[in-house]
């Protein structure tokens, strides 16, 4: 069967690129907007609604459910990082007092993998009985000899003392070109591993009643883990009658919380056992060390172009440094400057005995961006050309040509940029230097409608004027719940602040995992359905009451009614008395994105950035940034801006400070808690502007495309751009700690 | 962290008798301690909270010799004292408001600033064993992952001293108080650290039950100046690489006195005389300021991965030597 659809034209683009596209609309959908619709709320600087819960305390995290009796759970891990588990013994554990359930998490005769790798989960009344409880598991192994080095694999290539790899290119015709060019160049670029650093740390609280599953989960995917943990329950023999699941705050995610994970399935297993609700939450070690990470990459890029700035060949090797799982470790560069050149590309993937990769927050993009984006600066140079302008040259993408140019004036390029990399500018301290630098941002993040179970939305409302609207999906802090407010109320002509969200209760109409920039352009549309079916209803009522017909009424500053009736307009608590006892309940449905070519297939945006380096001490100081950035029609736009600016801090962070550590002997990572990983702080952060294009994508009846990923994209590498120009040579290995800076000037003097 | 018994004294001699059993350890606001016992790198049978006897061992006092700090002050209470004002002792108000977070310095005292536990990476974790915790042959840092390690003046462990109001109280000439079996004793800072700081050695010289009851600046006399200044790898919430703390006297623009003390570099905080005396007669200028520089890295000998820390070292005496005299 297919849907009866129709044909509707839209204004789509932006700003002076507008152009009117046909596009064909599923019968049923609410009208979509365009280019030229007028929103009251849609668009506005609404507050998050959950702030202040947040801000003061109220909102009730995985961490902060509790029931009584409930108990506690804690993870044994290996404490070798390869071999083989040999004995794993347990009784004396299980006797001790206080401790409820023990579980075997692994079987003696199985593989060790890292440090860390789970062996057993131990319940019990307090952290302190657990600890004491785990101090008598008794663990042997017979243990190989590990490397948590990926440059140190066997397979690894060679590189030179200032870490530039040596081997020769395969042959190709791609060499001739480059060799025969204009203008080219090589580099090596490095990035080490970042790992996640949610605040909230995985894990769950799980309480069974009978044989029906309850659990509270810090996680950003609540489908997809409550349909995990029922398959892994019936695996283990302890298949749950139902499950539910409830994942109302989350503290964050970033891609490292899409699996149930070990701990998941080990509090149901522990609850089960001691037949009373378990909390278990990793504790910061574990975070840092055994829930994914972003893994640290080597990149090697040569490209030509010819004198006027023009690409003509891209060549790249790059390698992954995977843990103990091969996958997840690749790089993406820059395509739309290169759409048309000669290219090609290899990667490999290099393990090594340590915690696997997992997505993080656009997964292999930041790197490569950072490569890819650095190197362009260092060829720009040799052309003798501005970055600025050699983008521009080599950008195919129209909306990004626009934000180059809006971001250039606004944040002042030409001045920004220092003319004599490496020298101070006139009138400061010669002890510093200064540099700007810039960089583009991609994504895609069209949202999907959900395949076999298309995602929904209810929408309720009640007799006393309460509109609820309901999402079983997930916001990990992203903003899903105003952006669910801010649709609804501009349905029905409310504010923001009028409307109940709920989300993140499995009993609630399915919805995706937030991952991928996907939420938002996902759900959007389907909330604002359920709330457009929620009107019409509403619409009827009126319409009886005030004699006229229901596409007469309108909905507008909370009053309901129609010009054109003998009735006055009622207000929104009259015109909801009119429901009766049971409310209007409605669900939306997520139909595909419409059909053909939307106007961009995922969002632009560039970042700018000025540094200032202290030449005796390596210290890069982030004095300032901006960004420019687009994700379709911007829905709630403070959040927008909320997540661009959250991208640039954690740009910064991964540009300057954060890198795992590890202890080559043990295979344990040194600086796994807040203390010694470092992150950016309030007093690293420099003054941040971010300023949101809204473009008409025309895909779906809201046009919105998804924002988490793409802003972080560009902060790295903007920012070693920006050390490029003020230093006069290029530090290609993330973080730029003062070491390398230092290193960096000490090579330029020599 | 291991159930202990909790002693909460009247008096300092209450808490000197229970301090003395074997195995107690003292307790001022613990930001130290209780990650130690979380970490169970220590399970003490005893834990003395001073924090009661707060009315004798905290506040800044003017006690005609010169200021007297108890060992109970916060650092937050340092880094905003008016009697810390003036320029003698702008090290040690410095070193006192860079100290961690604003959370910590609101809790954090000096005399546990003073008398922590080396934040080395091996020594912090349960699940290694090395010699200066007493549960290992060899110190792993020497020959494991050492780019936060000492660089100078070590001996059998590469630990370096955490406190960064140590190099600001000994370049401004601060003598300490303690109390010992009913008696005060008072002596130079200098001697509150070990002279050979072993793995064996402790961080302090302190007994058993010794109590670190107050720190004792001279009152200045000229112009005399004092700047802290540290490295780091940013600027929210680290540990310094390196620090250094400079104390000069001018007269008719001629350096005629100077202290020179280096942090973050070595498991003791580094006074360097020699570098300091080079200044002596000079009038200041980035000339000296290098000289001095290079002066206090003498003798250094880096490890493996921190050969960047003599650069940075050498920066940050020249740097705060700068601002001293500026």
């Amino acid at each position: 069967m297919t849907t009866p659809r129709q044909e509707i034209e839209l204004a789509v683009g932006f700003g002076k690129h507008i152009e009117k596209r046909k596009v064909d609309v599923p019968d049923g959908d609410a009208p979509p907007w365009d280019a030229n619709s007028k929103f009251t709320v849609v668009g506005t600087d609404a507050d998050r609604v959950d702030g202040l819960a947040k801000a003061s305390g109220r909102a009730k995290y995985t961490y902060d459910i509790n029931f009584p009796g409930m108990l506690y759970g804690v993870i044994v891990r290996a404490t070798i990082a390869k071999g083989k588990l040999d004995v794993l013994e347990v009784d004396e554990a299980r006797k001790m007092p206080g401790i409820a359930a023990v579980v075997l998490l692994k079987e003696v005769g199985n593989k060790v993998r890292f440090v860390g790798d789970p062996l057993c989960a131990i319940a019990g009344t307090n952290l302190d009985v657990i600890r004491d409880a785990m101090e008598k598991v008794r663990a042997q192994y017979t243990t190989e000899e590990h490397n948590v080095d990926f440059l140190q694999n066997p397979e690894a290539p060679v590189l030179d003392g200032d870490g530039n790899l040596i081997d020769a290119w395969p042959e190709h015709e791609i060499g001739g070109v480059i060799a025969g060019a204009e203008a080219s160049h090589e580099g090596t670029y490095r990035t080490e591993v970042q790992t996640h650093s949610s605040l909230e740390t995985h894990g769950a609280v799980a309480r069974w009643q009978g044989d029906d599953l309850e659990i509270w989960m810090s996680t950003q995917a609540t489908f997809g883990v409550r349909g995990e943990l029922a398959r892994a329950l019936d695996e283990k023999g302890h298949k749950p009658a139902s499950v539910s699941l409830h994942a109302e705050f989350v503290g964050g995610g970033f891609g490292s919380k899409f699996s149930a994970g070990v701990e998941g399935l080990a509090v149901c297993l522990l609850a089960r056992e001691a037949k009373a609700p378990v909390k278990l939450m990793l504790d910061r070690f574990e975070e840092h060390t055994c829930t994914g990470n972003r893994p640290s990459s080597l990149m090697q890029i040569r490209a030509a172009a010819k004198k006027d700035g023009t690409l003509v060949a891209w060549d790249t090797r790059s390698f992954g440094g995977v843990g103990f799982a091969p996958g997840g470790g690749g790089v993406t560069f820059p395509q739309h400057y290169i759409a048309e050149v000669q290219k090609r590309g290899a990667h490999k993937d290099l393990v090594c005995d340590t915690d696997p990769p997992r997505p993080m927050r656009a997964p292999t993009w930041p790197q490569g961006y950072f490569g890819g984006e650095l190197f362009l600066d260092e060829l720009a140079g040799k052309i003798g050309i501005d970055p600025l302008e050699f983008r521009l040259k080599n950008d195919g993408q129209v909306i990004r040509q626009e934000q180059w140019r809006m971001g250039a004036g606004k944040f002042g390029w030409l001045q920004a940029r220092n003319p004599k990399p490496g020298s101070p500018r006139d009138g400061d301290d010669p002890r510093y230097l200064r540099g700007a630098g810039l960089a583009s941002a991609r994504w895609g993040g069209m949202g999907n409608h959900g395949g076999r179970t298309p995602h929904g939305c209810t929408c309720r409302i009640h007799a006393d004027g309460k509109v609820e609207t309901r999402s079983g999906a997930q916001d990990i802090g992203t903003g899903l719940k105003t952006a669910m407010a801010m649709l609804t109320a501009e349905e029905l002509g409310l504010a923001a602040g009028a409307i109940s969200v709920f989300v993140g209760h499995t009993a609630d109409p399915s919805g995706p995992a937030a991952g991928g920039s996907t939420t938002t352009p996902s759900l959007a549309p389907v909330i604002r359905h359920a709330a457009w079916l929620a009107r019409q209803e509403l619409a009827k009522i009126v319409a009886q009451h005030l004699g006229c017909k229901p596409e007469e009424v309108t909905f507008a500053g909370g009053k309901v009614g129609a010009e054109a009736a003998a009735k006055p307009m009622l207000s929104w608590a009259d015109a909801c008395k009119l429901i009766g006892p049971n409310p209007i309940e409605t669900r939306g449905t997520r139909f595909p994105n419409y059909k053909g070519e939307a106007f961009n297939n995922g969002v632009c945006g560039c970042q700018f950035a000025e540094v200032r380096i202290d030449t005796w001490t390596g210290q890069v100081k982030v004095l300032r940034m901006l960004a420019i950035q687009d994700c379709g029609i911007v829905i709630a736009k403070k959040l927008a801006e909320s997540q661009v600016l959250g991208a640039m801090i954690q740009g910064i962070s991964y540009a300057l400070h954060e890198q795992r550590l590890m202890d080559k002997r043990s295979g344990r990572m040194l600086n796994g808690d807040f203390l010694r990983y470092k992150i950016t702080g309030p007093a690293d952060m420099p003054p941040m502007e971010c300023i949101m294009m809204s473009v008409a994508n025309g895909h779906t009846n809201t046009s919105s495309v998804g924002l988490g990923e793409p802003p972080s994209v560009a902060a790295p590498a903007a920012i070693a751009n920006a050390v490029y120009n003020a230093i006069g040579v290029p530090v290609r290995h993330l973080p730029i700690t003062p070491d390398k800076v230092l290193q960096a000037l000490a090579a330029r003097r020599a | 962290m291991k159930p202990f018994t909790y002693v909460l004294p009247h008096t300092l001699a209450e808490a000197h008798t229970a301090a003395k059993k074997a195995g107690a350890v003292l307790k001022g606001a613990g930001i130290d301690l209780v990650d130690r016992l979380k970490e169970r790198i220590e399970a003490p049978p005893e834990v003395v909270n001073l924090l009661p006897l707060k009315n004798d061992l905290a506040g800044i006092a003017d006690d005609g010799g010169g200021l007297r700090i108890g060992a109970l002050t916060t650092l937050r209470q340092i880094a905003e004292a008016a009697a810390l004002q003036g320029p003698a002792f702008g090290a040690v108000r410095i070193a006192a408001g860079l100290t961690a977070t604003p959370l910590v310095r609101n809790r954090a005292t000096l005399g546990g600033n003073l008398l922590q536990l080396a934040r080395c990476w091996y020594l912090r974790s349960a699940a290694f064993g090395c010699l200066h915790g007493g549960k290992g042959p060899t110190c792993l840092a020497m020959t494991g992952e050492n780019r936060y390690h000492s660089i100078l003046g070590w001996h059998d462990c590469v630990r370096v001293h955490p406190s960064n109001l140590a190099p600001a109280l000994l370049a401004c000439g601060a003598e300490y108080t303690t109390f010992f079996d009913g008696k005060q004793e008072r002596r130079p800072l200098a001697a509150l650290f070990p002279d050979e700081p072993t793995a064996q050695k402790a961080e302090h010289t302190l007994r058993d039950g010794e109590i670190l009851v107050a720190i004792h600046l001279p009152k200045p006399s000229g112009d005399v100046r004092s700047t802290y200044q540290e490295t780091r790898e940013k600027d929210s919430f680290d540990w310094a690489t390196t620090a250094a703390a400079v104390q000069v006297t001018l007269q008719d623009g001629t350096i005629t006195d100077a202290s020179i003390v280096l942090g973050a570099v070595s498991p003791v905080p580094r006074p360097r005389a020699e570098a300091a005396k080079s200044l002596i007669g000079k009038k200041p200028g980035d000339a000296a300021f290098l000289k001095a520089a290079e002066m206090a890295v003498a003798g250094a000998s880096p490890l493996s991965q921190n050969a960047y820390k003599l650069s940075l070292c050498k920066a940050i005496v020249r740097a705060a030597l700068t601002e001293v005299t500026r």
